[in-house]
Parts: structure tokens; sequence; C-alpha cells
């Protein structure tokens, strides 16, 4: 049975949401001041091929014919976190996730590094790669999240990947589903913020519709650190009732406190849960890299980055995507904002003409509910930045559609084909 | 075509330029992104006879192709008087939209092409769509307005195709309407257009539609307008 109520309104899901409070003023911190243009033939280096970065370039690309721009990311295909739950849930192929990073430099002279980036001296303004140092006048980073797990617990999650990483994660986790022959599952959520607000309602909506539609003898405990879904409160719990009431426990504010590993046992600050099958989404931070680099103030997780710009402490160095602590939730739709701003800004720089400011930011997420229905969610960010307010407007669509599962699918496409096409 | 004729019957002014040295030459060079001539292409009812503005009632959207045989276009009549305006771009340039035709300057035409990320009126469904002043979106509550449902851009049907709202950059191209005696004619695409886009992210699709791509750029001379509901099984609003 499920067990958290459903008399959220949206009044006070605002106002209890991780999202930024209506009308907030943004804090007064003090960042870069670039005030040295560099010339036109400018280098920008890109660490990380997600939403953020690859939009980023393709938008500086479009801006900018002569600039010399490098993404360097250690996969060598794109993979496409958003849409990922689908494939778990056994109607997406993966395949339609992937994209290759080739056509970037066939159409559009954006060089690809496939490497890890050891590091980055940010006095001498490169990029040190597991092979090659890459000079740079202007860095953005997108290298997306780290699980913030414990050493002790790696391989649990090697086990029983969170699939909140791009690629293998996601296969595997797949196959332990495909073998999965009925038992007991443990779902968890971590506290927000972490990547992708809706991404593991969703999944648990689509795991859930993957043993009912193959009459799987199992039970489903959904525990979550938050007091209800965070986003499409109202849809996301009308889907788990009316869809598949007794498949689940729905456990709410409850947190995850060890994995017994040898009896495959989740002990939570509400009581033990077996389990045949997990998947325990961990706390997140910004990526390892970000640390290692030196921009992650000591006890932060997110990193502390202009409002507006995007920009860190480190002049014409930015943080875009996920790493970031940013008024736009986790999202791939929010890192390709995002790349966008920072693409703008440094033709700015380079260029010295003004482009047309942005006034309103937005993002979009849909959620499948099953395989045959979404729902969706929209914030858009009005920003002053004369009076350094930003002012958010959330909208819900909570009932399950079949049309809304077309617009999931063009919203993502979209973003596919301005990435890659 | 000398070059000032051509710039009268385009009726595309950089504003505040008439009087500039070197005028037409910076004009001619950015008609390249925000002026383009296409075929004169005569816009005729399904039975092959010319429509005319009679045959578009108030609030009434109908499709059509212009100017190549794969590229989707609305014409509108939005029930009220369209008043030339200018369309300003992100990055300052300005564009003259020349307003409605017909009996009441009530008729648009505009492509249906996202310029967004490219979301298009297919024979499945179409997620941009036009909501007629009696029928607002109920997700934005705009009226008046082409609307996409897939990142929710609001374009501006009486202002050029301004974006009012959501994450388009750019606004629609408009297609330019010309009424000789009671026929209407689409003679040109006005704005930044996004057919070179298109061509180049639907390839795949477009070979399988029409044969070969070359097929699919076909310039028309004669175009039939149609009820948006004989081209897309599926009209998603929002």
């Amino acid at each position: 049975m499920l067990k958290n109520k459903l008399d959220v309104n949206r009044r006070q899901f605002l106002a209890s949401s991780a999202l930024i409070a209506a009308g907030s003023v943004i804090p007064e911190i003090s960042f870069a001041k670039e005030d040295i243009l560099p010339t036109k033939s400018a280098k920008v280096v890109i660490v990380g091929g997600g939403y953020g970065g690859v939009s980023a370039a393709r938008q500086l690309r479009k801006l900018n014919p002569d600039l010399s721009i490098t993404i360097i990311d250690k996969n060598p295909f794109f993979v496409s976190c958003p849409m990922s739950n689908l494939y778990l849930g056994d109607f997406y192929e993966f395949g339609n996730l992937c994209f290759p990073y080739q056509p970037l430099k066939a159409k559009y002279n954006i060089d690809f590094i496939n490497s890890k980036v050891l590091d980055v001296d940010l006095d001498k303004k490169v990029v040190i790669t597991q092979n090659e140092r890459i000079s740079y006048d202007f860095l953005i980073l997108s290298p997306g999240i780290s699980y913030d797990v414990d050493q002790s617990q790696k391989d649990f999650f090697i086990k029983y990947p969170p699939a909140f990483k791009p690629g293998g994660e996601h296969l595997y986790l797949k196959r332990l589903l495909e073998s999965f022959n009925g038992g007991d599952i443990v779902i968890s959520v971590p506290s927000y913020p972490y990547r992708c607000p809706p991404a593991p309602y969703e999944r648990a909506a689509l795991i859930l519709n993957y043993i009912t539609k193959r009459k799987l003898k199992a039970h489903l405990y959904f525990i979550d650190a938050n007091e209800r879904p965070i986003i499409n409160s109202e849809g996301f719990m009308k889907a788990y009732y009316k869809l598949y009431k007794g498949y689940a426990d729905y456990i709410t504010g409850v947190t995850v406190k060890e994995i017994d590993t040898t009896k495959n046992v989740v002990k939570t600050t509400n009581g033990d849960f077996r389990f045949d099958l997990a998947n325990i989404i961990p706390p997140m931070k910004a990526s390892r890299i970000i640390e290692k680099i030196g921009l992650l103030e000591k006890g932060q997780k997110w990193v502390e980055v202009d409002t507006f710009t995007f920009e860190t402490k480190v002049p014409n160095v930015f943080v875009i995507g996920d790493s970031a602590r940013s008024f736009l939730p986790k999202s791939g739709f929010g890192a390709n904002m995002q790349g966008k701003i920072v693409a703008n800004l440094i033709t700015e720089r380079i260029t010295g003409k003004k482009l047309k400011q942005e006034e309103l930011l937005m993002v979009l997420c849909y959620s499948m509910v099953s395989d045959k229905e979404a729902i969706m969610s929209e914030t858009s960010f009005k920003i002053d930045k004369t009076k350094n307010v930003i002012t958010p407007i959330h909208r819900e669509d909570n009932t399950r559609r079949e049309s809304t599962v077309k617009r999931y699918h063009e919203w993502a496409k979209g973003l596919w084909r301005e990435m890659f096409g | 075509m000398d070059r000032r004729k051509l710039i009268k019957s385009c009726s595309l002014v950089a504003v505040g330029s008439m009087f500039v040295p070197g005028f037409f030459d910076k004009v001619l060079a950015g008609e390249k992104e925000i002026y383009k001539k296409y075929n004169k292409t005569l816009l005729i009812k399904e039975d092959g006879t010319p429509i005319t503005s009679k045959d578009i009632p108030d609030n009434t959207v109908l499709l059509f192709f212009y100017p190549y045989k794969s590229t989707p276009c609305y014409i509108i009549n939005t029930g009220e008087e369209v008043k030339p305006t200018k369309v300003k771009l992100s990055d300052g340039k300005e564009y003259e939209f020349k307003g409605g035709i017909g009996n009441k300057k009530s008729i648009v035409a505009y492509s249906a092409i996202c310029p967004h990320q490219w979301s298009y009126p297919t024979k499945d469904f179409s997620l941009i769509n036009y909501y007629p002043s009696n029928q607002k979106s109920e997700t934005t509550g705009k009226s008046g307005v082409i609307q996409c449902c897939a990142h929710i851009s609001v374009f501006d049907v009486k202002n050029g195709g301004q974006v009012i709202e959501g994450p388009a950059e750019l606004p629609l191209a408009c297609v330019e309407l010309l009424e000789e005696d009671g026929k209407i004619y689409a003679t040109a695409v006005v704005g930044p257009n996004q057919f070179e886009e298109f061509f180049d992210m639907y390839k795949s699709d477009l070979i399988e539609q029409y044969g070969n791509i070359e097929k699919a750029k076909e310039l028309l001379d004669k175009t039939v307008v149609m009820e948006v509901g004989k081209h897309v099984k599926e009209q998603i609003r929002c």
C-alpha cells in the first residue's frame, strides 16, 4: 500500500520546493570580472560532452565561425540520461540515446578529445588529460555529477548501479531487471538537490509498469528521503495509486543509513528492507574533477558560480550543468540553457558586441508514468538583473496523457537535433 | 531585376537606414539572413481552383507547403487587422513585417517549422499549432499565437511571429503573401528561415518520405491549401 498523502497543493509544493522561492533576491557574491578581452583567435576548452558542454560548443560555433573549440570527454560517444528510464522500462532502444561526437568535428569544426581530464592548472590556463596538455583562454567545466558515497560502498554501487550517470550503468541495471524473477525491489531517492528531479519517480513508475506487465510476483519498497515527489507530486501519486496499487509501499521522509551487502538488506531511518533487486540512488555532488581543480569550497557539494553568468571566482572559467549551484534545476534542459548563456557571454567578451540579455529562462520536465502515458512540468524564471531578482513561475500538467508522451519524445529529439544535428 | 526594384518589392526596409550611403549594399548583404524571395506560388484549393481570402474564415488556420514541397506553413485568418510592424532580432537587427492581406488585412502566413529545435507538423502529429483568439492555450493562457508544445515557445501571429515566451531565440519566419485579382500568392519568406537546418536535421526522414532529398527540395509553382487535419492525424495542444 502506498503511504504518502495526496493533499499537496501547488503553493505548498512551491514553498517547500528546493527550487528558488518566488521573488528571491540573489545575494551579492563577488565573482570574477575579466577586463582583458582575448583576441578572436581565442581557444575555448569544454570539459564534459553532455548536454551543457555540447550545447555551449554549438552555440559558440554558431556565433563564432573561427573560434577554436575543443570538447574533452572520457566517454567515446554521448549517451543521454534524459529518456534512459524508458530504456529501463523496456520500451525504448538504448541506441536511440546514443550519439557519436564525430559530426561535431565533421560538420562544425568542433574538436573532440576522448580522454579523462586529470587536472587543470588554473594559473597557466592548461587542461591536463591522460595524454596531453591543452591550453585555453576560456574554460567551460560541464562534467556532471559524482555520487557522494563512501569508499566502502563502492562495490555495492558496482553490483547495483544507481544509473544516474550515462552509459554502462543503465545497461547493467537493465540486465539485472531482465534477470529479475520476482521478489522484493528497493528503490531509494536522496534529498534534493540531485540530478533530474522527476527521474527517480519516473523510474519507480516504469519499474512498476515493467513488473505488472510481466505479471511478476514482486513488490517495490520505494524509499524517499523527501516528503513527497518533489515535482509533479499529484501526477506521480495518482499514477502510483491508480496503476500500481498493491505492488508498492511508498515510504517518505526516510533516508538510507547503510547497506548490508551480504544479507541484501537496506537499513533506513525507518526500518530494514530486504531486497532481491536494488536501485539505491545515492546523494550526489559536483564531479570530482571540480574538487580536484580546487573550485569546490571545503564542505560544499556544488560549485558557487555567478547566478547569471555561471562564472567562477576565476576569470573566464565557468561551471555549468549539474555541478553548479544554480536556480535552474539540475537537468539536461537546464544545462542546455546554461551552455548557451555562457557561449553568448564568451562571444561578447571576444567580439565586444553586446547580445540580447536573457530575461526569461525555463526548464521543462516530462515523465512517463507507464509505457503509454506521461505528465509534465514547466518552470519559468523571470530575470530582473537590475533588481537582482529571479521570479519563478511553476506550472504542472498532472493529467496522464498519451499526447504528453509525444511531446516528451519531441522534447528530447529537439535537444538532440540542436546538439548533434 | 535591379537592386532598387528588388528592395521595393521586398517589403523589407532596414529601419532608419534609408539615407545612409551604401544602404542598399548593406540591406542586400543582410537579405540572405532575413529576406528570401522564392517562386511566386499560387495558393489553390484541393479542387485545383485558386483560393481566395473569402475561403479563409475568421479564426481559421490552414496548412500549405512553401517554398519547398516538404516545408509546411500555416495561413491564418486572425479575424482582425494585422498591422505592419518591426521585428527585432537578438543581435539588434530589425526587419519589417508588412501585416495582413484580405479585406480586413487579417490574413497572414508563417512557416510551421519551430525556429527553436525544428519541430514541425508531420503526418502523425503536430506540436506547433495556432491558437485562435477564441481558444486559449491551457499552458500559457495565450491566444492569437502559434505555440510549440515541445518546449513551449510562443510566437505572436499579429506581430511578425516574434517570440512572446519560451526558449526560442528567433521569431517564426513569415511567408509574404500577395493578393492579385482575388488570387493569393506566396512570394517570399521574411525573417530567419530554418530551411537549411530542416533539410539537414530531417534528411533521412525526407528521403524516406519523398524518395530522395531533391524531391523534398522541389520549389512549387502551385500549392494546395488544406485543413490541418487533412495532413496531420493529431494536433496536440497544450
